[in-house]
């Protein structure tokens, strides 16, 4: 414990140190345009100024710069600036109206989406608020060569925008919270985009804009291996409906192994197996180490997920004097010759049924 | 069969509680909390409620009047077409869209199989489903209802209530099923219930095989379920631009019964002897799930706190079960006290708490340092049951120091203390930095320090009789066989080998990973990390740990159609000294007053023996992953995978390989076609060995007296497993048709070898022996066919059938179809059949 307290005070200090004195470009938010379009961390920024700022007369149209009173926007989309593209940083926002002139079916589409409904209330609210321009950054230069990619933010695999352009874009709302580790995640590293398993243009999926039908079918796009793992004989019931990959795991990114949500193999399985936690009177070591020591997370050909046929699952581990290190073979099953309760239906589970720990004082070999 | 009646008023309560602290309350989301799935097998994405996959085909308008070229991901999977929403239609300040169904399944072939009926629990009947959004476009204002029920044990209801970028209220209930066995044949009556009695024919520890397998046998096959209950509740709150709050609870009852054990010691060496059982066991508790916190996000800074907690509850904290066999001495001649049943403590009620702090700030060089802390506590204070349940007396008569008085061991005055007073404190915190120094080079560092700290030790003694232990497997142990009774004392019993306390099992990580990513050019990037994890142990065979891995990643985008990822890991896990017997401690051996017996105290186990979870390996796993953009709106994607494991042991797992493939073809021409296929393959061998003792004595070298070389085994679990798939959708003019082919074909084969008869339980057997357990195969075919007839606007009918067929052999279930009571063996559970059923449905779908 006393070490952990050394190191939370020595990581914090350094962190503070950075905080307070590296030169961040990001703290200057009230200097420049923040290229971030987030709410700058000095409280009482006028990012409605900003805006303002950036966008023209003419492109406010005759609205002008005042919306309507009586509508109050959320904040989730009262502050959203326009996404800054680096290949056209001189462009200027043209306003929804321009871009839904070519682009009518996709707004049709995009109309099924919570974004659009935010985006909605928030132009009207105020006519400076970018919509389409707040992710595909400002739209003046592709509007006058909409052919040449890379004049716009586009989240497609032609579009011709680099990865970090298009989640930059997305992040300038999205950061923090499951995405905070996003720039260290190995999606990441991979070079894919939000928009490989995202598409917020159309409400194709019943959770989180997927690219796919579901969340389980988005990761299975590039996951097959995973995929096919649960159509084995024992398997979580993902293609029953029931779950999803982001259960376990958080495809944003997390300080976990496997992108975990979290910080344990063991805390993950708890959230729905919560009398597993214990801890028992009488604890079965692999198991607390981890789950996966003797279960394989999504799909098996044995009873329950286990990673081997039980006896020979026991067997790696268990070689003490008398009953655990036989060689089970099939004249011990139910049909042979010598039937042994040791290799036929629960197998050891039979006797050593509280496996996964005991609370029984008579328990301590698990038979409790 | 359901096993147990589920209480609609505690859910009502429970609902009015939730309701209550609703302002509480918090929607997961990928980064917390489970429940982020609402569907069902009839509609797995969740996406079609009312009227089943398939009939939400694409908008015939398509994605774009710009272009004709479907949209494509990055990496160059084709997007999902925009599905064909109904408009919204007005209502005042409101608009809507949604539509429901009612129809009805039917179902034949063998629905009650385990295997078909494993997560829905298929039966006749009624299916409603409906799907409902409302929107007010003045403020941003919705909501949005999803629903479906198969059946009592399968269905949900999943409300959504917001205002876009201000708040977002959850509520859910939902019932899944777990069906644990179809084909269960009980000889206790009380399924369900923490009491389970024998059958009326039998009589407790007075019954012989011949009766017990009388009644198994005459017992109809039945389901046993397990099925959750859940509700739930969660808010997520702009508070402000950067502050956001976020709350959340659920409450799950888990409830009916699934196949577990029963020891009263073995029948393998004792013919018409000790017992193993398979019971029924109850399931009936409670968890009540929350979290809650606040985030903050800003240009330069972002933090969250956030608590969560976990309560399980249980009905009973033990169950009990009579058997039908008595138990007798291997001494000749002399007659154990009758045990006439058994028990089990249910797993202990316990709380956990979890507090986690995340920072993260920018920093210069495009660069984020991020600090996350968290401390937890696991614990539960359950109350003890007595060592055992019996009345009068247990063990064996005649020979001193074997028989013992139950008054002195059925009351909780026998326990070294009354309750369990257990706790796991853990503490984790994790610092990280990432530099972008240029566009084309990223470098990371991370420190991570991970702790679990057990508290609380219980010893396993009787201060009623000064006798350390506890009596072994329901007292059966010591009714059979002398001196194992599993309780030592300082008389008779001075040379008992048993138990005597708990194991802490303390717990300390610490972390550090270095990596760095380079792009090379503007279609190449590689990546390298080195991460290194030493882990230390309390009471395991290796105290220290050390994990070193050097992984290095590649991806290339040279070509406008491919797109090519490539992974690969080395890791190499060495650490201190295995220790064989880090339990010493744990066992009356350590006891003052422990006499060694004549033969030495036997070794706790060979001394060879690597256990794979603490021991040392090697491993090496590549992944290659390419997807092809073909011309004709078609994707191509194909990888491969492999993973190879040393663990370098003589005796334990010694190795672990999988290698598997997959390949898939998407092909949307048009928005009246979406198709795709898909095959995979993997197989995996797992390579372990043993040796069988030959003599209880105190050498526990590989090739002594205990372990001699003669005695060694060495065992090989091969699977190979191929998959397919096939799906269409099709429109064609108004109708819409959906099919569905879902294949699998699975193979292991466990195979055997070994030194000499020697190694064998029965070395008679050896020359019957073939070398291999039969093959466990499981093969499952599953089609389904859907036609939704629009008959207007409104109303659609829609029509499908999903027939499935799966063949599956166990080996652990051959001989059972001859009866589930062998000797003193009775199982329950039949084990795995085959199965052919069908479903068909019509439905009739009304939209708004």
């Amino acid at each position: 414990m006393r070490e952990f307290v050394v190191m939370t005070f020595a990581t914090v200090g350094l962190f503070a140190a950075a905080a307070w004195y590296a030169p961040v470009d990001a703290q200057q938010g009230d200097a420049k345009p923040n290229p971030h379009n987030l709410p700058a961390t000095s409280l009482g920024d006028r990012l409605d100024d900003r805006l303002d700022d950036r966008l023209d007369d003419d492109t406010l149209g005759s609205r002008g710069r005042t919306g309507h009173p009586s509508i109050a926007a959320s904040p989730g989309f009262a502050h959203a600036s326009v996404a800054n593209n680096p290949a056209v940083r001189d462009a200027k926002p043209v306003g929804q109206a321009v871009c839904m002139a070519c682009h009518t079916l996709e707004s049709k589409s995009f109309a099924h989406t919570t974004h659009a409904l935010g985006m909605n209330v928030a132009l009207a609210a105020s006519p400076t608020t970018p919509t389409c321009e707040a992710c595909h950054g400002p739209g003046a230069a592709h509007a006058k060569n909409p052919t040449a990619r890379g004049l716009i933010i586009a989240f497609t695999h032609d579009g011709g925008t680099p990865v970090e352009t298009q989640t930059a874009s997305c992040l300038a709302c999205h950061a923090g919270g499951a995405r905070d580790q996003w720039l260290g995640s190995v999606h990441r590293r991979n070079q894919l985009s939000c928009s490989d398993c995202h598409n917020p243009m159309a409400q194709s999926s019943a959770e989180g804009l997927q690219a796919k039908r579901s969340i389980n079918e988005t990761c299975a796009t590039c996951h097959q291996d995973i995929r096919q793992q649960f159509n084995r004989r024992s398997h979580m019931p993902l293609p029953e409906g029931q779950m999803a990959c982001v259960d376990c795991h958080n495809p944003h990114g997390s300080i976990n192994a496997v992108l975990l949500k979290t910080d344990t193999v063991n805390e993950t399985c708890y959230q729905c197996h919560a009398e597993k936690r214990g801890p028992f009177l009488f604890e079965h070591a692999p198991v607390r180490e981890s789950c996966l020591s003797c279960h394989t997370p999504h799909g098996s050909n044995q009873h329950a997920l286990l990673v081997a046929p039980i006896p020979m699952l026991c067997q790696q581990c268990h070689s003490h004097v008398r009953h655990p290190n036989d060689m089970p073979n099939e004249q011990q099953l139910a049909s042979g010759l010598a039937p042994d309760e040791r290799v036929m239906g629960r197998g050891c589970l039979t006797c050593h049924a509280q496996i996964h720990g005991s609370n029984h004082p008579a328990g301590p070999r698990l038979h409790k | 069969m359901r096993m147990l009646q589920r209480s609609q008023a505690s859910r009502l309560t429970l609902c009015m509680v939730l309701l209550l602290i609703a302002p509480f309350a918090r929607a997961q989301d990928s980064g917390l909390g489970i429940d982020l799935q609402f569907g069902n097998a009839l509609d797995p994405s969740g996406l079609e409620p009312s009227s089943g996959i398939g009939t939400l085909g694409c908008d015939p308008d398509g994605a774009s009047w710009l272009t004709s070229v479907r949209k494509r991901t990055p990496t160059g999977f084709l997007y999902a077409c925009p599905p064909d929403h109904p408009e919204f239609l007005l209502g005042g300040e409101w608009q809507y869209r949604g539509a429901f169904s009612v129809g009805y399944l039917g179902l034949s072939g063998d629905q009650d199989n385990m295997l078909f009926s494993r997560y829905s629990n298929w039966d006749d009947g009624l299916y409603l489903g409906g799907s409902f959004r409302y929107e007010k476009p003045s403020d941003g204002s919705y909501f949005d209802v999803r629903a479906s029920r198969i059946n009592d044990d399968d269905q949900y209801l999943r409300a959504l209530y917001g205002r876009a970028g201000k708040y977002r209220i959850q509520a859910f209930v939902r019932s899944q099923s777990n069906v644990t066995s179809s084909n269960a044949r009980s000889i206790w009556e009380g399924i369900g219930s923490n009491n389970l009695t024998l059958n009326g024919a039998l009589t407790p520890a007075s019954s012989t095989s011949a009766q017990v397998a009388a009644v198994s046998a005459s017992q109809p096959e039945q389901s046993l379920v397990v099925v959750r209950d859940k509700q739930g509740l969660g808010i997520n709150y702009f508070i402000s631009p950067r502050w956001v709050a976020f709350g959340n609870i659920s409450h799950e009852s888990r409830a009916g019964a699934r196949p577990f054990g029963g020891p009263f010691f073995f029948n393998y060496p004792f013919a018409d002897n000790g017992g193993a059982y398979e019971i029924p066991r109850p399931i009936d508790d409670s968890t009540v799930n929350l979290n809650g916190g606040a985030r903050w996000t800003g240009s330069a800074w972002r933090m969250e706190f956030a608590y969560s907690g976990s309560f399980f509850r249980h009905a009973n904290g033990t169950f009990d079960y009579q058997v039908p066999f008595a138990v007798r001495p291997v001494v000749p001649g002399l007659v154990s006290p009758l045990l006439t049943s058994g028990q089990f403590a249910y797993e202990p009620e316990n709380d956990y708490h979890h507090l986690r702090v995340n920072l993260t700030r920018k920093i210069a060089l495009n660069g984020e340092f991020s600090l996350a802390a968290s401390g937890g506590e696991l614990s539960q204070n359950d109350q003890l049951a007595p060592p055992m349940t019996c009345t009068g007396q247990f063990g064996i008569p005649v020979i001193p120091g074997n028989l013992y008085d139950c008054a002195n061991w059925n009351t909780s005055a026998a326990l070294s203390r009354a309750r369990a007073d257990l706790a796991i404190k853990t503490s984790m915190l994790d610092a990280r930095v990432v530099l972008q120094p240029g566009r084309d080079v990223t470098w990371r560092a991370s420190a991570k320090y991970d702790r679990q700290d057990y508290q609380g030790d219980y010893d396993a003694f009787n201060p009623l009789t000064g006798q350390w232990g506890y009596p072994a497997e329901n007292g059966a142990q010591g009714s059979v066989v002398p001196f194992e009774s599993g309780i030592w004392d300082p008389g008779p019993g001075a040379s008992n080998i048993t138990r005597i306390r708990n194991l802490p099992l303390d717990r300390e990580l610490l972390q550090f990973t270095l990596s760095a990513d380079v792009r090379l050019n503007t279609s190449n990037s590689l990546g390298t990390t080195y991460s290194f994890d030493r882990t230390k142990r309390g009471n395991r065979e290796v105290a220290t740990t050390n994990d070193h891995s050097l992984k290095l990643t590649w991806h290339n985008r040279t070509f406008d159609w491919l797109t090519f990822r490539a992974n690969y890991t080395y890791l190499r896990r060495t650490g201190s000294e295995y220790e064989f017997n880090p339990y010493e401690y744990t066992f009356s051996t350590s006891l003052p007053g422990f006499v060694i017996p004549p033969n030495g105290v036997p070794a706790h186990t060979v001394s060879a023996m690597r256990k794979y979870d603490v021991g040392g390996r090697t491993q090496h796993k590549a992944d290659l992953m390419a997807t092809f953009v073909l011309p004709s709106d078609m994707t191509f994607y194909a990888s491969v995978r492999g993973d190879w494991n040393d663990y370098s042991a003589v005796i334990g797992r010694r190795g672990y390989d999988a290698l598997g493939g997959s390949l898939q073809w998407e092909w949307q021409p048009t928005t009246a076609t979406v198709a795709s296929v898909w095959y995979g393959f993997d197989r995996s061998s797992l390579d372990l060995a043993n040796v069988n003792d030959a003599a209880l004595t105190p050498d526990p070298v590989l090739g002594g007296a205990t372990y001699p070389e003669a005695n060694r085994w060495w065992s090989r679990d091969r699977q190979r497993n191929h998959y397919a798939g096939l799906t269409l959708n099709q429109t064609v003019g108004r109708i819409k048709l959906d099919a569905n082919w879902n294949w699998s074909s699975s193979r292991g084969r466990t195979s055997y070898s070994f030194n000499s008869p020697g190694a064998l339980t029965t070395p008679a057997l050896a020359a019957l022996l073939t070398g291999q357990f039969p093959d466990m195969l499981y093969r499952a075919h599953a089609v389904s066919l859907g036609v939704a007839i629009p008959v207007n606007r409104s109303f659609s009918v829609r029509v499908f059938d999903r027939y499935e067929r799966g063949r599956v052999s166990d080996w652990h279930y051959l001989g059972f179809e001859n009866g589930q009571v062998l000797d003193h063996r009775v199982d329950t559970d039949g084990g795995p059949t085959d199965y052919s059923a069908n479903l068909i449905g019509l439905a009739f779908e009304v939209k708004l």
